[in-house]
């Protein structure tokens, strides 16, 4: 009997006639495309309430700030800051800088670029509505107003060595003719967050959910034309895959590789460059100041400031890090990243010494009175719980290695896994005993303000450490009005801080990168990796089957 | 039959609304909310309390339960906290990927499944038997994303045969015309609709060898044998046509199961699909997106068991008269 397969025949007549289509249009003298893993989606390109370094990575291709850091970070006076949309700037007085906006920059829909959208974006980012997390950063600059069309001028309350960078690196400027016309509470939910105009080297041409976005070059940008022609970000849900298509070349670059065994993979692919880079990131066991069960009260263990500072004696923060970061941090040397300026500093360390830690306990008279292997003192147990959220791997790992580094001194610890919300639940309540925490800071370091001073104590300071004269210290470095007096009272808050022992500071994570081997001019800004990528080219001649295809509508 | 659909339509509405209220009430009583998740970036907490001023979380809970409702009356799932985009929105963009990936996985399931566990019981106790039942096991016991990532190691990363990830290639996607774009599609789909449809498939393989051998047993299959037909007819006609009737059952389950969303798979094959939006949410406490998600499962669930009751009355009309 004779049968017949429609639908197979169906089927090699599409691949047939599939085959015949015309393949995907290349270039014509400007190429360039490169595709960038990463990890995370990007939820809004609105700048205002951008939250996460993969948003970063996106918009700061679309939008500029007036000038942008330079690569060492530095964060005094305008010493290393490029223009971007001020061609220049001039310090007027001590608390007046009037910025020159370039005439030649444009919005993407060809309006030009004004001073009164700088005094627009200054208003959006301070309005309640706005709800902006840049917003409070900016509470030292007084007003900006447009005193001309290309003239926009920033007044300050007071004269402090960062008022630059405060002006110029919290804020993306904004386009005003078209926001202006959205109602400041639907700004964030509006079609602009989804489809930007921007004045930056690229704009949006694509952007599917969770997959991928992807950007083409202005090639008349007002800076010169960008090194390549098409920027795909390509969405990963977590770090598992990651490394895969950069081992087939679907993809090029990833601006932080996530875990340690990935970055060893990376280094193994012959056509991939691994660049490490400092990281904003500190990662310490913090001790809670006050009594989680009345609030008002102080920490019935942690109030101790000899208590604290035995313990941090009693542990090996070098090897924690190599434990749990392999070759891929440092030890955190005090409360920032080893991107911050101040990283720099020598700072005295409590130095680990497990046996003088056993002294200094027992001279504080805690021991084993009842032969539990626990010990106490006045009949209290030397025991608390740490918290950390189940969701990081590294900070698991850490709280375990400290508690089996103070098991043999006789301090008891026990490690509490939590889910992320319930970690921040407990976090902002205060509700621990001592808490693993990891943060990365801007690339100033008043920052420090917000998690260690009593100030803080009302924002993400939550072990609610609480020192005047730390405070005073911290004060006076962010209002010094010269460098050499901002570093004195910042070394002399950092000495207090880590002599008060608040915390056992344990690692700084260093980042890297993976890069194509086929692109060069390759610059990483440590805070935001791709701030620079627009000056990224491909090495003549080593152009890739990619890097000719084109988009013919962008 | 139209009695029995009424009836079943107005069960399943209402098991869809309890699964909302459930839904709605116990991911409120968990500790924490949207806005107690812990970055490592600060966020100010006058930001917080605004947010939840913006999301009605300063409300008394039936209060958000009535304005809830009435919004999902008129069909308006919510924004998403994560992404203040709306639900559906979201929703429509993951769902066409995971009725691919999910159709996909059934296509291999069953095909596999049903082929391997028939084979099995026409070898019953054979050297092939016993091979089969090690790998069906063996599929059955590793878990799915160590199959996914071994999948990726080797046909996608030292042969490869296929992309790593993704539901299209992001550098040409949409520059394809539509037919290559489809091609290209359904390249991407192999690796992670094989993997979702073997680990399932094995389940359904020993599901179908269980059956098989029970049917071998009855005496119209004994007399097929005694008439002298030949192996095969009595194979596919007498055998199995009989033990695929509960594999009717088996569908109705599956349906749901992998229409709702392979997270792990999603995951690993960086797969856009309602898993991992539902991840995704779970992990930031989205409430209106776990609420939408949690509700569309159940509906699935639901119409996949009135699909497979239809099937089995068509198959086995004993059943209307029971």
């Amino acid at each position: 009997m004779s049968r017949s397969h429609p639908p197979l025949v169906a089927l090699l007549g599409l691949v047939g006639t599939l085959a015949a289509c015309e393949p995907a249009p290349a270039c014509d003298g400007y190429c360039g495309t490169a595709v960038i893993v990463t990890i995370g989606d990007v939820g809004t390109l609105y700048p205002p309430v951008i939250g996460t370094n993969q948003e970063w990575e996106v918009a700061d291709q679309i939008f500029l700030r007036l000038a942008d850091m330079g690569l060492n970070l530095n964060t005094v006076g305008d010493q290393g800051f490029v223009p971007k949309l001020a061609s220049s700037w001039t310090f007027e007085d001590s608390v007046t800088i009037a910025f020159r906006i370039d005439s030649a920059a444009r919005w993407q829909d060809g309006q030009p670029v004004t001073a009164e959208d700088v005094a627009f974006t200054f208003a959006v980012y301070r309005d309640p509505a706005t709800n902006s997390s840049a917003g409070h950063l900016l509470d030292r600059i007084v007003s900006v107003t447009a005193r001309d069309k290309q003239t926009a001028v920033f007044r300050f309350t007071h004269p402090y060595v960062e008022q630059f960078f405060d002006a110029t690196h919290h804020m993306r400027i904004l386009p005003k003719h078209i926001l202006d016309t959205i109602p400041p509470l639907q700004r964030a939910g509006h079609e602009f967050a989804r489809h930007p105009i921007g004045s930056g080297p690229y704009r949006l041409v694509r952007w599917v959910s969770q997959e991928a976005i992807e950007l083409a070059a202005d090639s008349n940008f007002f800076l010169g034309r960008p090194g390549l022609a098409r920027l795909i970000w390509r969405t990963f849900p977590d770090g598992t895959g990651m490394v895969a298509p950069l081992e087939t070349g679907e993809a090029d670059i990833t601006g932080a590789i996530i875990g340690p065994p990935n970055v060893d993979r990376a280094r193994q692919i012959p056509h991939i460059r691994v660049i490490e880079y400092p990281s904003p990131y500190y990662g310490y066991m913090g001790f809670n100041f006050r009594n989680p069960a009345d609030r008002t009260r102080p920490h019935p263990l942690f109030h101790d400031r000899a208590l604290r500072r035995a313990l941090t004696m009693a542990i090996d923060r070098v090897a924690i890090t190599r434990a749990v970061w392999g070759e891929y941090a440092v030890p955190a040397k005090g409360p920032m990243g080893p991107m911050l300026r101040t990283f720099a500093y020598h700072l005295p360390q409590i130095p680990y010494d497990s046996a003088a830690a056993r002294a200094e306990l027992a001279r504080l008279g805690w021991r084993d009175h009842d032969g539990d292997g626990v010990l106490d003192r006045d009949g209290q147990a030397l025991r608390f719980d740490v918290i950390a959220p189940a969701s990081s791997g590294s900070r698991i790992r850490s709280a375990v290695l400290i508690q089996g580094q103070l098991q043999p001194l006789g301090v008891a610890v026990n490690v509490v896994e939590l889910a992320p919300a319930v970690f921040g639940q407990r976090a902002q309540d205060g509700d621990f005993d001592a808490i693993m925490m990891t943060w990365g800071t801007d690339p100033t370091p008043s920052t420090i303000v917000e998690l260690w001073t009593t100030d803080g104590i009302a924002a993400s300071n939550w072990d609610a450490y609480s020192n005047p004269e730390f405070d005073r210290y911290v004060e006076q470095a962010r209002n010094a009005r010269d460098s050499t007096d901002e570093r004195t009272a910042w070394e002399a808050a950092y000495r207090i801080f880590l002599d008060d022992a608040p915390a056992i500071l344990l690692s700084s994570p260093l980042m890297n990168a993976a890069v194509h081997t086929r692109f060069e001019n390759v610059t990483i800004r440590p805070d935001l990796w791709a701030t620079t990528l627009w000056t990224w080219r491909i090495r003549p001649g080593a152009m890739i089957d990619r890097d000719r295809l084109v988009r013919r509508d962008p | 039959m139209i009695r029995f659909l009424a009836i079943r339509l107005v069960q399943a509405v209402a098991i869809v609304f309890l699964v909302v209220t459930a839904t709605f009430f116990l991911i409120r009583l968990a500790p924490g909310d949207p806005y107690t998740t812990v970055t490592d970036r600060h966020v100010p907490p006058e930001v917080v309390d605004y947010n939840r001023h913006l999301f009605g979380f300063d409300q008394p809970i039936a209060r958000q339960y009535v304005t809830y409702l009435r919004r999902l009356s008129h069909g308006d799932l919510g924004l998403s906290h994560r992404t203040f985009r709306p639900v559906a929105e979201r929703i429509r963009g993951a769902l066409p990927n995971t009725i691919l990936l999910g159709f996909g996985a059934l296509l291999v399931n069953f095909a596999f499944g049903i082929a391997v566990g028939a084979v099995q019981a026409a070898r019953y106790d054979q050297r092939l038997d016993h091979l089969l039942s090690l790998v069906t096991l063996t599929l059955f016991s590793i878990p799915a994303f160590w199959l996914g990532l071994l999948a990726i190691d080797l046909l996608a990363v030292n042969l490869g045969w296929f992309p790593t990830g993704g539901t299209m290639d992001v550098v040409t996607g949409d520059l394809l015309p539509f037919g290559r774009q489809l091609l290209q599609r359904l390249h991407h789909l192999v690796l992670p609709a094989l993997t979702l449809g073997l680990v399932s498939g094995a389940w359904t393989a020993r599901y179908m060898r269980a059956e098989m051998l029970d049917v071998l047993a009855r005496d119209y299959v004994r007399t097929a044998w005694a008439k002298g037909l030949p192996p095969r007819r009595v194979v596919i006609h007498h055998i199995a046509r009989t033990a695929l009737m509960p594999i009717v059952t088996l569908f109705g389950m599956f349906v749901p199961v992998l229409l709702s969303g392979a997270v792990f798979i999603e995951y690993v094959f960086a797969w856009h699909g309602l898993g991992w939006e539902a991840a995704k949410a779970v992990e930031t406490y989205d409430y209106p997106m776990i609420t939408a998600l949690t509700t569309l499962t159940a509906a699935m669930v639901v119409l996949g068991n009135l699909v497979a009751d239809i099937l089995y009355r068509i198959a086995d009309p004993r059943t209307v008269s029971s």
